[in-house]
């Protein structure tokens, strides 16, 4: 993003005042509900969801004569929520991100091959109205390193295409599907009845050895 | 506590048959994702469902990660409320034209 190339000339000539508020106006009554749910899952909490949707929409502002209409608006806005979202956790945590090893989900036992969904027959809508399903759901998600989650909200939460959910996060698809393929594999560890139990009783989980 | 793996020797039969598929089964978890999404080609679809429909936990396999994705695709998330979507907004053009 070039934004910070702007000019020092007067605000006036930079951005036509009314103009300018006309069309960001437009554009966050267009796009601000599905960048706060996006900002939302990302987050995993509505204060920093908040803070990122400002962000996002501040940086818009400023770099929307860089905007280049190849892209929709949509994916222009995840990208910069994406961009800030990696820069603001990489500030609060300097702990370095874990890579998810496809070993590492590779069932050992019959038993790691049939862990189950609690969901007992429900459809998943139904199944959500279960408070404990959603926390665990957001829990499994929540703990995943960043990479992976933003692959797994932008392709099975915001129904993304692989493809756009490549130009989001600057990879191509195979990689984006390689990231997906984990990220799904963590959350159904979790999610299972095993992983249910567990973080219940202890708060940790035996590695897969 | 660690759990002993359950053992095969009770499903003597079923392990039996199907212990020189156990590189097939790790192929095919492989996969999974892409099948579920249906991106592979038909050929090696066929060829999944086929294995699927003689692997018992193979099957399993793929709908507890059905419904995990299920699960993700129905996920609700907070929405705003429309004082705060007309705070957020005043707040980005101060900041817009603070700086």
């Amino acid at each position: 993003m070039a934004a910070s190339r702007q000019p020092h000339s007067s605000a006036s000539r930079t951005a036509p005042p009314q103009k300018a508020a006309d069309t960001f106006d437009t554009l966050y009554r267009n796009h601000v509900d599905v960048m706060y749910r996006y900002a939302n899952r990302l987050c995993g909490e509505t204060e920093a969801a908040k803070d990122l949707v400002q962000e996002t929409f501040l940086n818009a502002y400023r770099g929307f004569k860089n905007f280049r209409g190849d892209a929709q608006f949509s994916t222009w806005l995840y990208t910069i929520a994406s961009r800030i979202c990696l820069r603001m956790r990489r500030r609060r945590k300097g702990a370095p991100e874990r890579e998810l090893s496809l070993d590492e989900f590779i069932p050992t036992s019959d038993g790691e091959f049939r862990l189950q969904i609690p969901i007992e027959g429900l459809s998943p809508e139904a199944a959500l109205h279960n408070k404990q399903l959603r926390k665990a759901l957001d829990a499994a998600v929540g703990k995943l390193p960043k990479k992976y989650k933003m692959a797994l909200v932008l392709r099975d939460m915001e129904g993304l295409s692989a493809k756009e959910a490549g130009a989001v996060m600057g990879l191509n698809e195979r990689a984006v599907k390689s990231r997906l393929h984990r990220a799904r594999l963590f959350v159904r560890r979790e999610l299972s009845a095993r992983g249910l139990a567990e973080d219940t009783a202890s708060h940790r989980h035996e590695p897969i050895t | 506590m660690a759990r002993r793996p359950i053992s095969t020797r009770r499903r003597l039969p079923a392990a039996k048959s199907h212990r020189h598929e156990a590189g097939r089964c790790l192929h095919i978890l492989r996969e999974l994702s892409a099948f579920i999404d249906d991106e592979l080609s038909h050929d090696i679809c066929g060829e999944i469902r086929q294995h699927l429909g003689a692997c018992p936990r193979c099957e399993e396999f793929v709908v507890s990660l059905r419904q995990t994705v299920a699960l993700c695709r129905k996920s609700p998330a907070p929405a705003l409320s429309s004082i705060e979507r007309a705070k957020m907004r005043e707040q980005i053009l101060t900041a817009a034209h603070m700086r």
